[in-house]
């Protein structure tokens, strides 16, 4: 029988995210670039790998190259938490190489990265600075002669390397990136005034790195990465038989539920399409409440109004159990600023908001709170079609709620590739004029392979809770936005 | 007349130790700089210094092995020695292998009244040999 292949070996940087893309971390023994231009993380992320190798048993070496001074980093460094002080010097070792290079050029330098390699038996290098070395080399050749003894080092002694650079250079050709195992981009750019950083991993020899931009968020935890969410989730086989096949979850409101033909199916996915004010939220909220009554658990997740008021609302018309639900831990709220975050960020915390609360039923309210967290709008529907398959994978009865424009007007658009076409059912609510006044309107417009009611009612919001009425039975157009009774329509269709 | 004194810097950083040697140099102490504790030794045996300050990590020969190799040796062992680090835990002032600390950042200001400390006392101890 032939061996098994033997896999590298791999120190995993223990930067959350950039490990799943680096396929399990950085080869031992392997050259790396880091560049980015300045306050794009690049310090950090090599101190973060630095202090998780001494953590895991390794030594690293920090050597710095015309970078800021030792004391100012760790200023810097203190308020990270993966800054162990206790593991200087014994175990991360951090030295200064620009008086070498200055002095003596390349080959000193070279020595004195030698020497202090296997002075503290380092299995990490970072050589902080790699331009200053690139502009002391009289020539190019001389500088790939400086790499080429940088990798040599680390095939010798098994050390893995991090160069770290500032990639804002005139020449649009980096023969540096031809030497190395792999070259890890850092960017930090504004879009509409927010800040955005990304890594990409432009190079990545052994691996089958996760490829394209990845968001990077820097904070007192030090650096996260964060897949794009459609890289890693949704890839697992859709489960549309066993939704099909599912029992039905109701809302715990009798002419809904028979609209329904009981509910909708569980592990299935329904959006509330609507204007504002029309009670998408409340329903939302009815769906957890009846969850509750049978012991299923649940995750509110939303963007926009806070849940406190949410909550309040229901208390006070009659959904009930929500409060009592929380305090369980039956029920999870989770809730996010429209603004904050990336779009990767907020579809992982709801994932794992999901799956840590062991969810029978989810209720998004505001689909729209991803779009505002998009760095690049083309992505949304892969974003929502990997997130609707990861919720159909793992089962939950998902319901959420999206915004239609007009209030009033003839065309129902339903919005949102990607999601819409992975939502087996579809509700509308809006406000129409009826009898000169305004009342709130409930369809039902879909409902994958199952029957149902598709006639119209109206969703009044009574201290009793949510009820759906009957009082339209004499009207078309509804939906619509018209209202106007069949008896008129037909006097005014005769000829 | 007094003499003027000699003190040698032991950094890696150039940047920080040409800083400080200006500071010294205003107020008349001649001073010389080392990027490791192995340079710091060959010049500690071709002339005579009166204060060492130096870094804690540093290639080839860091901090504490200089203040180490100092204090075997029967030239150097009364020379004062000032640590600067920036890790206040990383050797304990117990182990006798340093006479004062200087923890980064400081200011010229507090740097100078650490010199001039440390040469006084120095000198003290010199006298009541």
């Amino acid at each position: 029988m032939a061996d098994k292949p033997t896999l590298p070996r791999r120190h995993p940087t223990g930067i959350p995210g950039l490990d799943l893309i680096l396929e399990g971390g950085l080869l031992a023994s392997g050259v790396y670039i880091v560049q980015g231009p300045p306050g794009a993380g690049k310090t950090i992320l090599a101190n973060q790998a630095c202090f998780h190798h001494a953590a895991n048993g390794g030594r690293a070496l920090y050597v710095t190259l015309l970078a800021e001074s030792h004391s100012r980093m760790f200023g810097h460094l203190r308020r990270m938490a993966f800054f162990d002080e206790r593991a200087i010097p014994d175990r991360v070792y951090y030295i200064g190489g620009y008086s070498a290079l200055e002095s003596e050029g390349l080959d000193a330098l070279v020595r004195v990265i030698r020497g202090a390699v296997q002075k503290q038996k380092a299995t990490l290098l970072v050589v902080d600075g790699l331009v200053s070395a690139q502009e002391s080399s009289p020539t190019s050749r001389e500088f790939k002669k400086f790499l080429h003894e940088v990798q040599t080092l680390g095939d010798m002694t098994g050390c893995t390397v991090l160069l770290l650079t500032n990639a804002e250079r005139s020449s649009g050709f980096f023969p540096e990136h031809t030497m190395v195992d792999g070259v890890l981009h850092l960017t930090d750019e504004l879009s509409e005034l927010r800040p955005l950083r990304h890594i990409r991993i432009l190079k990545l020899r052994g691996s089958a790195p996760v490829r394209g931009l990845h968001s990077v968020r820097i904070s007192d935890r030090g650096l996260e990465v964060r897949p794009r969410i459609e890289t890693i989730v949704g890839k697992g086989p859709l489960a549309e038989g066993r939704v099909a096949a599912g029992p039905k979850l109701g809302f715990g409101l009798p002419e809904l539920d028979r609209m329904l033909r009981g509910g909708v199916r569980s592990g299935s996915i329904t959006m509330l399409l609507g204007s504002s004010g029309s009670g998408k939220t409340l329903l939302g909220m009815q769906f957890l409440s009846e969850g509750l009554k049978h012991h299923q658990r649940g995750v509110y997740f939303g963007f926009f109004e806070h849940p406190d008021a949410v909550l309040a609302k229901c208390q006070r018309i009659g959904i009930g159990g929500l409060k009592e639900g929380v305090e369980r831990g039956d029920l999870l709220i989770v809730w996010h600023r429209p603004v904050e975050g990336v779009i990767d960020e907020l579809g992982e915390s709801l994932l794992n908001a999901v799956i840590a609360n062991r969810a029978d039923r989810l209720f998004i309210d505001g689909m729209e709170g991803f779009e505002r967290a998009a760095d690049f709008p083309e992505r949304i529907s892969h974003v929502y079609s990997a997130i609707a398959q990861e919720l159909e994978r793992i089962g939950v009865t998902t319901l959420y709620t999206t915004e239609t424009r007009e209030l009033f007007g003839r065309e129902i658009e339903v919005p949102m590739t990607g999601l819409s076409a992975a939502t087996q059912n579809i509700m509308l609510l809006r406000h129409v004029e009826h009898h000169a006044a305004m009342r709130r309107v409930m369809a039902i417009l879909k409902v994958r392979d199952d029957d149902y009611d598709a006639r119209m009612r109206e969703l009044q919001i009574t201290d009793d809770g949510l009820r759906l009425v009957d009082t339209f039975t004499s009207e078309s157009s509804i939906v619509s936005g018209g209202g106007v009774s069949n008896d008129a329509r037909a006097k005014t269709t005769e000829p | 007349m007094t003499t003027q004194r000699s003190i040698l810097i032991v950094d890696d950083e150039f940047g920080l130790a040409e800083m400080l040697r200006e500071v010294l140099r205003e107020h008349q102490y001649d001073v010389t700089l080392a990027i490791n504790g192995r340079l710091a030794l060959e010049i500690l045996a071709e002339r005579k210094i009166d204060l060492v300050i130096t870094d804690l990590m540093m290639p080839v020969m860091d901090g504490a092995e200089l203040a180490n190799a100092m204090r075997n040796s029967d030239g150097h062992r009364k020379i004062p020695i000032v640590m600067m680090t920036s890790l206040p835990t990383a050797i304990p002032r117990s182990s006798g292998l340093y006479d004062d600390v200087l923890r980064k950042p400081f200011t010229p200001e507090h740097f100078l009244e650490t010199v001039h400390a440390c040469l006084t006392t120095a000198e003290h101890r010199t006298q009541g040999d």
